[in-house]
């Protein structure tokens, strides 16, 4: 029971109601970790959720909720290790559980039926230099990613655009190492074919395939 | 090591994904000769390109304030 009390005296030694919840000593500590190994990864985790949904108000929605998603996790994540590749490896679950169905369906190609020709023994004689890709504008490139089978896009953008090591995309991407090297190595030829393509198309270099 | 067998180990060779042993030979047999030497700078160029064209983007400064309140929330 607490005694009755009288008027005029001081308020009780704790403070009546403090500030918002999040601020004890803890929290605050968790908040300031999380800042610094996570939330510093919040570009990568955008560009690659950006590729993956292919849409930027869906890629928002997917960061955010990966970032709460990993500070209600954030015990369990043994420090010192890479933040980025358990980070991503949350926002990949995320995606495949909640917004692949939303955006893109699954995958229908085979990709192990893919086998893109080498461009380079297409354009040796021409420009064996491969100066027409200095043509090639960022938003074609951009599409061209998008337009890939998904697991060819998200080796090349953990790889190309994120520049992990394939121990690290396998881990993320919870494949063999060895997958990951056929992967993107079908996945870079077949980005450089669509490429290749475009530039012909757009008359930027000669094309010898048909 | 011949073309083909360095052909095959091009890309890891160019994400130095190779033991260091590996590496130089590779390195010897491309140095040595003119078709692969052309094959693995024509790969490299691509791959500088790739990285080049899409590094720029990241979350916008609203994603971020997004996360931070509702960081502050939990």
């Amino acid at each position: 029971m607490t005694p009755p009390i009288p008027p005029g005296s001081p308020p009780p030694a704790t403070p009546p109601s403090p500030p918002p919840p999040a601020s004890s000593p803890a929290d605050a500590d968790k908040r300031a970790s999380f800042e610094r190994e996570a939330l510093i990864h919040l570009d990568s985790l955008y560009r690659v959720a950006l590729r993956l949904t292919g849409n930027p108000a869906e890629a928002d929605d997917l960061v955010q909720e990966t970032m709460l998603k990993a500070y209600r996790a954030w015990h369990q994540f043994e420090r010192g290790t890479n933040a980025k590749g358990w980070l991503l490896t949350i926002l990949r679950h995320a995606f495949i559980n909640e917004y692949r169905r939303r955006t893109r369906h699954p995958e229908t190609v085979d990709i192990d039926a893919i086998e893109p020709f080498s461009v380079f023994e297409e354009i040796q004689d021409d420009d064996p230099q491969g100066t027409f890709f200095d043509r090639i504008v960022d938003d074609e490139v951009l599409r061209a990613i998008d337009a890939l089978p998904e697991q060819f896009r998200e080796t090349v953008v953990l790889s190309d655009v994120e520049g992990m090591s394939y121990e690290e995309i396998a881990r993320v991407l919870e494949v063999p190492v060895g997958t990951v090297k056929s992967r993107l190595f079908r996945a870079r030829r077949l980005l450089q074919q669509q490429l290749y393509e475009y530039a012909v198309g757009m008359g930027y270099i000669k094309g010898n395939a048909t | 090591m011949n073309c083909r067998e360095c052909k095959e180990h091009l890309y890891e060779y160019l994400d130095r994904e190779l033991t260091p042993s590996v590496m130089e030979e590779i390195r010897q047999h491309v140095t040595e000769c003119p078709p692969c030497s052309e094959s693995f700078d024509f790969e490299k160029v691509f791959l500088t390109f790739v990285r080049a064209r899409c590094r720029a983007q990241g979350a916008s400064p609203e994603l971020r304030r997004r996360i931070l309140d509702e960081l502050l929330d939990e």
